[in-house]
């Protein structure tokens, strides 16, 4: 019931249209762009690439999918990026003193922001991928694309499978991007600190140490989301990525609720 | 039989002993001890960097002591989600997301603590907000952001209010309309407790205080006992400003201890430690060095002189209270 109270009381900050209106719309601008560019540069006639798959491969069931594997990175980084600054700029606004007198207990507290957060991340994904999936369907008619197999039973059950991991992903996000924010207590270091860690270190260390790259928590969250890839298989990148995050969860959870809060 | 040790602490609010935080080897609060009986107006005040917000974050479970114990509207101190639901607290300078309505912050915090949200309109009146409630945080003066972090406060319909400097900043005519709403709400009987560096201003609305220097009480008690255990003070001001220096000398030589100060004239006059009883004698003793006085009479020691002599602070920490001295 608390964790409730705190659940509502954070969807009272997110529910604001600037925020609302600005992650809803900008994922689902991002996501279709995306589709856009996707046809647009997709050859008409061949298998296409690994990166770029041709028209007679978007034509299949799981035509779309290919799409949806694509915005996994995006995603993942705006999750990240949203959730350590929901949590670190309690911390800058000194707003985090007036909660914890309302809500002392901190773990229920958090308990109840990771769900605010989650959910309305989540919410934007799913909206983010119908106005794709509705831009791709306009696409294909554009490009003589025939959209029949999408909606058959294999397809429905394709896209719905790659959406379920593709919001697994972003809530392995969201939890890596609420714990880093609440650690590192600046909302601007901590986005940085962020997004050069998933963008530009695992790549990186990935490169030169290759073998890293499967153990890698971005990159496995990568391969969650794209229901398994080159790197790691599905279930084993699921199941690392449910061992760190749990381990991540326990430890900023234990830091938040033993540290002094002087900001 | 109620146990009469437990019955003084069910009168106290706040009843904590020995509280101590310790940062690193810094000792920022050192075994202080706390009584604020309930329905009382209890100021708290000390030098910049005593201990007193400090000490406030430890009253609300925001920072663990590394010592101490003691009950919080009769709960113990170590449990604070034991008596918080009944404490309201604006803490430094209000902070609220600049981007929300002020009544939105205030949802988000009665949510929070699971407060029922139809008390908002009754608390956004009762600090003067509700016309302005629609607004946004960021848009708000000042003063109505220190009067929107009263209306946090409100919120629970607390028995203890804590406010930790709910003058900060404010100008003149926020610091009086402040000053009513503290008056207002300790009328309703709510126990307050109120850090503050003006010492006028604590002087105006609290009937009890708690003095702490360097985390240590160093008072503790009635204000009007304070200012009776300090006695009162004779002013000498004698017609030649050259004999100054003669009549300090003379006191002295009677055995009084006596001091030199400006006036708030800029004038310079001699205070002595004595009541009113001696004002004839050292008139006397006056003349007879012929000394001529043109002023003697007698006055009440301030809070301000027993907070220097008891925190042994500076100017620093006073200059606030000179400037908002003449504020009544």
């Amino acid at each position: 019931m608390m964790v409730l109270d705190a659940f509502r009381s954070e969807w009272v900050k997110l529910r604001r249209p600037t925020l609302s209106l600005g992650v809803f719309g900008g994922l689902a601008a991002a996501a279709s762009f995306f589709v856009v560019l996707l046809f647009s540069q997709a050859a008409a006639v061949g298998p296409g690439s690994a990166d770029l798959p041709s028209l007679a491969v978007l034509a299949q069931p799981n035509g779309l999918i290919h799409g949806v594997n694509r915005v996994v990175v995006l995603l993942g980084i705006v999750a990240f990026g949203i959730a350590a600054f929901q949590i670190a700029s309690e911390y800058s606004l000194g707003t985090l003193r007036q909660l914890l007198v309302r809500q002392p207990r901190r773990a229920v507290f958090l308990g109840g922001k990771l769900l605010g957060v989650l959910s309305f991340l989540l919410a934007a994904v799913v909206f983010a991928s119908f106005a794709a999936g509705g831009v791709a369907v306009v696409m294909a008619h554009a490009r003589h694309v025939p959209v029949g197999a999408w909606f058959s039973a294999t397809g429905i059950a394709d896209l719905t499978r790659a959406l379920g991991e593709l919001l697994l992903a972003v809530t392995g996000f969201t939890i890596l991007g609420l714990a880093v924010g609440l650690l590192l207590r600046s909302a601007v270091f901590a986005v940085i600190v962020g997004f050069a860690y998933l963008v530009a270190v695992e790549s990186i260390v990935g490169r030169v140490l290759p073998a890293t790259s499967k153990w890698l928590p971005g990159q496995l969250l990568l391969g969650v989301g794209q229901g398994g890839n080159a790197t790691t298989s599905f279930s084993r990148a699921l199941i690392i990525s449910v061992i760190y995050l749990a381990l991540v969860a326990v430890l900023t959870t234990y830091a938040f609720v033993r540290r002094d809060v002087t900001a | 039989m109620l146990d009469p040790d437990n019955a003084a602490a069910a009168d106290l609010a706040v009843n904590v002993s020995g509280l101590t935080k310790r940062f690193g080897t810094r000792i920022v609060v050192d075994h202080l001890d706390l009584d604020i009986p309930r329905g009382s107006v209890c100021g708290f005040v000390g030098p910049n960097g005593a201990g007193k917000t400090t000490t406030i974050r430890m009253l609300l479970g925001l920072i663990e002591p590394t010592g101490g114990r003691g009950t919080v509207l009769g709960q113990d101190l170590a449990s604070p989600q034991s008596y918080l639901h009944k404490v309201g607290a604006l803490i430094e300078s209000p902070a609220f997301y600049p981007q929300l309505s002020g009544k939105d912050n205030l949802l988000a915090l009665a949510r929070l603590g699971g407060i029922d949200t139809t008390i908002l309109p009754t608390v956004l009146d009762r600090v003067g907000l509700s016309q302005r409630a629609r607004d946004r945080y960021r848009n708000y003066s000042l003063g109505m952001k220190q009067r929107l972090g009263i209306a946090a406060a409100l919120l629970a319909s607390p028995e203890l209010l804590i406010l930790d400097e709910p003058a900060n900043g404010l100008d003149p005519a926020g610091i009086v309309e402040m000053r009513d709403l503290i008056r207002s709400l300790a009328d309703d009987g709510m126990t307050i407790f109120v850090s503050s560096h003006l010492l006028a201003e604590i002087e105006h609305i609290c009937d009890r205080l708690v003095m702490i220097s360097d985390g240590k009480t160093v008072f503790q008690g009635e204000v009007a006992g304070l200012r009776a255990t300090r006695g009162n003070e004779l002013v000498l001001r004698p017609d030649r400003a050259s004999d100054l220096a003669s009549l300090v000398a003379l006191v002295q030589q009677a055995d009084f201890d006596v001091r030199v100060e400006d006036a708030a004239t800029g004038i310079e006059v001699a205070v002595v430690e004595a009541g009113i009883e001696h004002a004839a004698a050292l008139n006397r003793m006056a003349m007879a060095a012929d000394i001529t006085l043109i002023q003697i009479f007698e006055r009440a020691r301030s809070l301000e002189e027993a907070f220097f002599e008891l925190t042994g602070s500076h100017s620093r920490d006073v200059a606030a209270t000179h400037s908002l001295g003449g504020i009544r």
